[in-house]
């Protein structure tokens, strides 16, 4: 029973307040949300009786206009600011598009080396997590199991009283950073706390890669391929277009290499267990266990000795003795060693970080004997050369927590509790550490066994730098003041050294004192602060020479790799790879990460086991069935994705799921596959057990599953051929229409007459022999275009938002039945509105809701949109998206913030679609207009085509036959999908080219018997 | 049935084929006092029959459902049905489709029966019409609904507003829109002025004050004067002219819904006489469901009688047939014309993940009409209503393969899909018939549910006396009932 004494003691009586949270769960309870006081609205309109209603409590909003406009900022118009984040070890430079004071959107940097303008996915949907609700607003101590709200001041005395004399018991964990202030921090901290150590862990690094090169040339070096001038590239288990601090400009330079040209374009060749997009993009690979392919490069450099008699360098003749006869039946080898012969110094050879240091290093003596260095690979030195590797280094200290000599821990950034291998048993370790402090974005999994946990400052939040891969140093300079109070970890390194409150901007100059010039500071800083880059500041590429003896000393354990048996359905091999969406697991809890599709899987919300068809066979297992994995001890549930192009035998599942303090959207969402993970094998493991569970989910797969009935499965194949074209160089160069000989119909004639169009009229071009499939535009479509999240429910029920969608195929033999694959090639095709002249939606939507402009562009007019959805019904490419639910009735007002106000927020039951970015057009023309000149061409960007990292997507305007689109619709390569439908594509593409060692082309896409009734050409 | 041994068969059975004497339209001993009894007996029953209050009670109940349903639809949206994103249009436009067609029976029966002077249809057309009308309310319920923005479904009508804005004439939904709703019209006017004269006839049986005065006010001051009658006889034609076409053109409209998309397996030129072939076989396998247990509850034997649900048989057998002949055609098209696409779609209705509700749909509309060719089973009431059964089930699966199939599998193979529907689409389904039963209940319990005046002109003693009709007319004076010889 509970008694009160007024209403006002009821109201804030912990049961009743949450008892009315239960009952109105997304409602702030004094105040009414937004669609209710909409709807309450057009009640009020509509009700002469009510007229008279009065005591609503609404919200008061005050407003505050610029009365005193800050300099250099107009009300209403982005900006955009340069700045960085820090991802993998390096910095990713961004311009960050900022609405009146909030940024709303992640671009490249053009000036910056590894973003050159573009930018991953995960590096553009970093900016949801500014926004997120989730983050942790204040420091918090933890005592006796309860959690005490403090101040960054009381941290701050406790620190003083903690880390003081020679900080001995201290210890520091940070995450591996590029940034000079760091480092200049970290060196003043071991300077005054000489006992105190300082370790860097991060899961995931490129450890083998600095080992393996100090294997090699007797010091840890930073291998920089130069791809533009490689004309044979052959990847073991590397996947450079996604997994490489530098994944835009070696994106870029491919494609660059990949256009089509008399002398020929390079030839891509990946053996690797799982498809990765480069694998996408390979014109050989080789499904390969990870395990066997230190074998499968002693073959190559087998081969390469003894058929080719190549000349290894003489400090690496020893290693010759570990070849062994490693022979393989397949043609894969003797091609490749062929080719790369016939390249000699054009050709390059590059592992993946998930290989042992001594396959890097015999990558290292093949690509010296070859030639590469200094053409094709160039060095530079390894930041930190005396540092251990990541997973050591967390061993030792974890070794010291137990025996108990850490007093004080203090852990910026990084989740170890989480991501550390699980045999250190670092979580127990550290709960046993007295005093320990967690800076970190969220109260995830290491905060909670922490006793202090602070909130960490978002990238754009706090002053900061770093370097580039190639070394050049980049700033990153705050959007916004920090939401929730947070500090980033170079701000709190200066707190340990007693600096309090200290300031990230004077941290900063104070390093960049040392870069910029020192005659003209303020003018250079400024400079510097508005590139985001200051140029020429590169490492230098060194000259190296291999060390005998140390590769000498390799031989053994390569020996032992290179014998390492293969893989069997019955001892299955588990290979781990990071996530291509969530990564390591810190942006588990960016919703835009978790509904991308995966690029190769197409899963979205989950980690999957992705097994080979035949091994799915084998042991009869179907998509979505649960497998256990039992692996150093631990067992793991795991839904299965049969993927063809999977090596036989293989698991490879992804890292970064099945959090527990993630967030709201990141908790409980797939399996956390780090418990699998050891510190001997971090990348997977030989001789796991796989057993069925009998059970199976339903996937939230954005694609159509591979194996489907086999009729479904016959058309299917059929039509990719003409959907994605595809022909070898030579086949193209030597008959250059044969892109337009797979159109097989009618002439085309219309019912209507055609608009006329003498302004500009819009129009795309996407150069599918660019793209790879790296879904950097599906984010930035869904950034600039406020597209929605559904879900993964909704996603199960197919209905999910992105405008723009990467189609995936799989190239098969014709004659091969869906049970019968076992490898296939795969393709890419961004798809999105095409921009009918003779848009079928137009003609069907009975309220005239979707309307040619008279630019060309096939409007969506949200207000009038009735949603009947019988536009999507008749679009052939099915890019409409309807808003089932209100989609946008849940989100918070921070994640509001995030919104770009230049485009309307769909409510629900409306359909929606990609408009060409309208708003980035009108943003332009209006420019133009007002100064009273055309616009010129390259001057519009769509988000899609700004963000491509490969450059595939042009637009611009038709009727001007020197743009860059004009030119490329031109180009014998262009085409326009379902031509045959009389439709005619604004958007067009630009066809495939392979390059097969022999010219060959995948048979079933041979041009077929046409007659002359058959009219070829583009249409459009 | 062999005329020497007439006593053989039970009255009712008026089946005969018999050449040499014409088949009476009501059997028993019937005359017009007692055809005026039997169907006002139902409308003035003084204590309505537990049975009635029964079939009553789940019929709102499920419309009850029905109304539930729309309210959570349209408060969450339209997500809350199984629809995605290949597949746009799920069960409510299967249902809508399926209303449609069953609400062909009655204006087919009552417009097209009347103007090539198929006397027979007097017995059931006011029963059909019905069906027909309340079919029509519950098609009428789903295009309103399955919108995304209910709450501005009237931007689909044309009318004059401050954003200047028609709507798109150019879209078939438009003219459905105008397809249906005339179709509804001329249904109802069709309907309520052929029951005129009956209304009167209640009005003037009526026993309370009540009901004759709303018997009065629906019978619009019917005296049964002759000027009444000529002046209705001629509006009944023209109405019946007027409907024709409509019978024709509606489920045409409904079908360009579908022909005139680009979507493989809809977009093509069969589908108008296809929708049309299917409506009334349908239609007419509703009134016959209907039929069977009405005439049997209500005791309608010999007004409703054998012959006229084995006519009914016949009319599902050509119609089946003609149905049947449109599935094959579409394979045969489907092939001959060489478009992939075209060719895919119908390969994947038959062997797809859909080929359960293709194999279910054919089964029931081709085959199931089958049985009709025999008599024993066109006379076999368990047979006739467990086949109509069958074939509304499989009308509806027609609709759901058309619909659900085509776009599941279109053009780009990535955005392929299957639709499941949620349970909130099946009980949008399972309540519009009770919607469609509460409507029907009322309409058995308050209104004559056979036109008595027009199965009193086609029973013999309506010629009795006309003399100059007896030579040449449809009556050769052979006016007994086989009861009464």
């Amino acid at each position: 029973m509970h008694y009160w004494r007024s209403f006002d003691e009821l109201e804030q009586a912990p049961e009743f307040r949450e008892a009315v949270k239960r009952e109105f769960p997304n409602d702030e309870w004094d105040r009414l949300p937004p669609a209710t006081r909409r709807q309450f609205l057009k009640v009020m309109g509509a009700s002469v009786a009510m007229a008279g209603f009065t005591g609503c409590r609404w919200p008061k909003e005050e407003i505050v206009p610029f009365a005193h406009r800050p300099a250099g900022r107009t009300p209403g118009v982005a900006e955009q600011y340069a700045t960085s984040l820090e991802l993998g070890g390096a910095a990713l430079g961004l311009l960050v598009t900022s609405m009146d004071g909030r940024p709303i959107k992640n671009e490249g940097n053009p000036l910056h080396p590894d973003s050159l303008g573009a930018l991953p996915a995960v590096a553009q949907s970093d900016i949801l997590g500014l926004y997120d609700p989730d983050r942790s607003v204040q420091p918090l101590l933890r005592q006796s199991g309860q959690d005490f709200v403090k101040t960054w001041d009381d941290f701050a005395s406790w620190a003083e009283g903690r880390i003081t004399d020679s900080g001995a018991g201290v210890a520091v964990l940070v995450e591996p950073s590029s940034s000079p202030t760091v480092e200049r921090l970290r060196r003043r901290f071991s300077d005054v706390f000489p006992s105190a150590e300082v370790v860097e862990y991060a899961p995931i690094s490129r450890d083998a890669e600095r080992r393996g090169t100090a294997i090699a040339y007797g010091r840890p070096l930073r291998p920089h391929p130069h791809l533009d001038r490689a004309r044979v590239i052959a990847c073991f288990d590397a996947d450079p277009f996604f997994d490489h601090p530098a994944s835009i400009p070696l994106s870029r330079q491919f494609a660059e290499a990949r256009k089509p040209s008399p002398d020929g374009i390079s030839r891509l060749w990946v053996a690797e267990p799982s498809f990765t997009i480069t694998g996408g993009r390979a014109d050989h690979r080789r499904a390969t266990p990870a395990s066997q392919i230190p074998r499968v490069l002693a073959g190559l450099a087998r081969e390469l000795v003894a058929t080719h008699h190549l000349e290894l360098p003489e400090e690496a003749v020893n290693l010759e003795s570990a070849f062994g006869a490693t022979i393989f039946d397949d043609d894969f080898i003797p091609d490749l060693a062929a080719d790369l012969m016939e390249h000699r110094a054009a050709s390059v050879i590059l592992v993946g970080p998930a290989q042992a240091p001594e396959v890097h290093a015999l990558a290292a003596v093949l690509n010296q004997g070859l030639g590469a260095v200094g053409e094709t690979l160039s060095y530079t030195d390894a930041p930190d050369p005396g540092r251990p590797d990541h997973v050591e280094a967390l061993a030792g200290l974890t070794a010291r927590m137990v025996a108990g000599a850490v007093e004080t821990i203090v852990i910026l950034g990084g989740n170890p509790v989480y991501d550390a291998p699980v045999d250190l048993g670092f979580a127990d370790a550290l709960s046993a550490v007295p005093n320990s402090v967690h800076l970190s974005h969220f109260n995830d999994e290491t905060s909670r066994v922490c006793s202090w946990h602070l909130p960490r400052a978002h990238a754009l939040e706090a002053w900061g730098d770093g370097r580039s891969w190639n070394g050049t140093i980049t700033l990153r300079q705050p959007l916004i003041e920090p939401l929730y109070g947070g500090r980033s970890s170079a701000e709190v390194l200066a707190m340990l050294l007693g600096e309090s409150p200290p300031s990230g901007h004077d941290l900063v100059r104070e390093t960049m004192d040392g870069y910029l010039d020192a005659a003209d500071f303020e003018a250079s800083w400024k400079r510097a602060l508005h590139d985001g880059v200051i140029a020429d500041t590169a490492a230098p590429a060194v000259e190296v020479a291999l060390d005998g003896s140390l590769l000498a000393g390799a031989v053994a354990s390569l020996t032992e790799m290179i014998d390492a048996p293969a893989p069997t359905v019955q001892g299955p091999e588990l290979v781990l790879r990071p996530d291509r969406k969530v990564y390591d697991g810190r942006w588990t809890n960016n919703a835009w990460q978790q509904e991308l599709p995966d690029a190769i899987t197409k899963t979205t919300w989950d980690n999957v086991v992705e097994v080979a068809p035949p091994t799915a066979r084998e042991l009869g297992l179907k998509e979505g069935d649960v497998v256990e994995i039992t692996s150093s001890g631990a067992t793991l549930e795991l839904p299965v994705c049969i993927v063809p192009g999977q090596a036989a035998a293989t698991f490879t599942t992804t890292l970064g799921y099945g959090r527990t303090a993630a967030g709201s959207v990141g908790d409980g969402v797939g399996a956390d596959t780090y418990r699998l993970r050891s510190s001997a094998s971090p990348w997977g493991a030989a001789e796991v057990g796989v057993s069925r569970t009998g059970k199976s989910v339903a996937l939230a797969i954005t694609q159509d599953h591979f194996a489907i009935d086999p009729k479904g499965f016959g058309a299917r194949n059929s039509r990719i051929g003409i959907l994605i074209r595809e022909a070898s160089l030579d086949h193209f160069l030597a008959d250059p229409e044969v892109f337009h000989h797979m159109d097989h119909h009618p002439p085309l004639i219309s019912l209507w007459k055609d608009q006329k169009y003498p302004g500009e009229q819009w129009g795309m071009a996407i150069d599918l022999n660019a793209c790879n499939g790296c879904n950097a535009c599906v984010v930035a479509c869904q950034a600039e275009n406020n597209v929605p999240v559904v879900g993964r429910e909704q996603v199960i029920n197919q209905r999910e938002m992105h405008w723009l969608r990467v189609d995936r195929y799989f190239k098969t033999e014709p004659g091969v039945g869906p049970y019968e694959v076992d490898d296939a090639e795969m393709v890419f095709q961004p798809m999105t509105c095409v921009q009918c002249e003779n848009a079928p939606c137009e003609q069907v939507c009975p309220v005239a809701a979707t309307q040619h402009t008279e630019d060309g562009i096939n409007a969506m007019v949200y207000n009038r949109c009735i949603g009947t959805r019988y536009c999507s019904n008749n679009c052939p490419f099915k890019v409409r998206r309807f808003n089932f639910f209100n989609y946008h009735k849940d989100l918070t007002d921070t994640e509001q913030l995030q919104f770009n106000p230049e485009v309307t927020v769909r409510s629900r039951g409306v359909m929606e679609k990609c408009t060409y970015c309208v708003q980035r057009i009108q943003k332009v023309r209006i420019a133009a207009r007002n100064d009273n000149r055309p616009v010129t061409d390259g001057e519009i960007v769509p988000a899609c085509a700004q963000t491509c990292p490969t450059n595939a997507i042009a637009f611009g305007d038709l009727n001007d036959p020197t743009s860059e689109v004009s030119r490329l619709r031109e180009d014998k390569r262009a085409y326009a999908t379902l031509a045959e439908l009389n439709i005619r594509p604004r958007t067009q593409y630009l066809a495939r080219l392979s390059n097969k060692v022999g010219g060959s082309e995948p048979a079933h896409h041979a041009p077929a018997h046409h007659d002359d009734a058959d009219s070829h050409g583009k249409e459009g | 049935m062999s005329a020497s041994d007439p006593m053989a068969r039970n009255y009712l059975d008026n089946t005969s084929d018999d050449p040499t004497r014409r088949a009476p339209l009501v059997v028993g001993d019937n005359d017009f006092a007692s055809v005026t009894e039997t169907v006002c007996r139902v409308v003035e029953m003084p204590k309505t029959p537990p049975a009635w209050w029964i079939g009553f009670f789940v019929s709102v109940s499920l419309a009850g459902v029905l109304f539930a349903m729309i309210t959570y639809l349209v408060t969450t949206g339209v997500g809350v049905w199984g629809l995605q994103t290949p597949v746009a249009w799920g069960w409510a436009i299967v249902n809508f489709v399926f209303w449609v067609g069953i609400g062909h029976a009655g204006t087919l029966i009552s417009a097209i029966l009347f103007l090539l002077r198929q006397k027979w249809r007097t017995s059931i057309n006011r029963f059909a019409e019905g069906m027909t009308i309340f079919a029509v309310v519950c098609a009428g319920v789903f295009p309103g609904i399955h919108i995304g923005r209910v709450w501005v479904a009237y931007w689909l009508a044309p009318l004059p507003n401050q954003m200047a804005m028609w709507p798109n004439f150019r879209s078939p939904l438009l003219w459905d829109v105008f397809a249906v709703s005339t179709y509804a019209t001329v249904s109802l006017l069709f309907w309520y002025m052929g029951m005129i004269p009956d209304l009167a006839t209640i009005r003037d049986r009526a026993k309370s004050k009540l009901r004759f005065y709303i018997y009065g006010i629906l019978s619009l001051g019917w005296r049964s004067s002759n000027r009444h009658w000529h002046r209705f006889e001629m509006a009944y034609l023209l109405l019946a002219a007027l409907a024709t076409p409509l019978v024709l053109s509606v489920h045409s409209v409904v079908s360009f819904d579908f022909a005139v998309s680009l979507i493989p397996g809809w977009h093509t030129t069969i589908f108008p006489p296809y929708f049309v072939a299917g409506a009334i076989f349908s239609g007419f396998a509703m009134v016959v469901t209907l039929a069977i247990p009405t005439r049997y509850f209500l005791h309608l034997e010999e007004v409703i009688t054998l012959r006229h649900l084995e006519s009914m048989a016949k009319v599902m057998l050509a119609t089946g047939m003609m149905v049947g002949l449109a599935y094959s055609t579409e394979f045969f098209i489907a092939w001959y014309s060489g478009n992939a696409y075209e060719g895919f779609a119908f390969l994947n209705r038959a062997f797809g993940p859909y080929a359960w509700a293709y194999w279910i749909m054919v089964s029931c509309n081709v085959i199931v009409p089958q049985l009709f060719w025999f008599k024993r089973f066109r006379t076999n009431l368990v047979v006739l209503w467990i086949a109509s059964v069958l074939i509304n089930v499989g009308m509806w699966f027609e609709r759901f393969v058309i619909v659900v199939t085509s776009l599941s599998r279109d053009f780009l193979p990535s955005s392929w899909g299957y639709y499941s529907p949620s349970i909130v689409d099946v009980m949008t389904f399972v309540g519009s018939f009770g919607l469609f039963m509460t409507l029907f209940l009322l309409f058995v319990r308050f209104l004559p549910i056979v036109g008595m005046a027009e199965v009193k002109g086609v029973m013999p003693q309506a010629h009795l006396k006309d003399v100059a009709a007896q030579g040449h007319g449809d009556y050769h004076g052979d006016i007994l009932t086989e009861r009464g010889r």
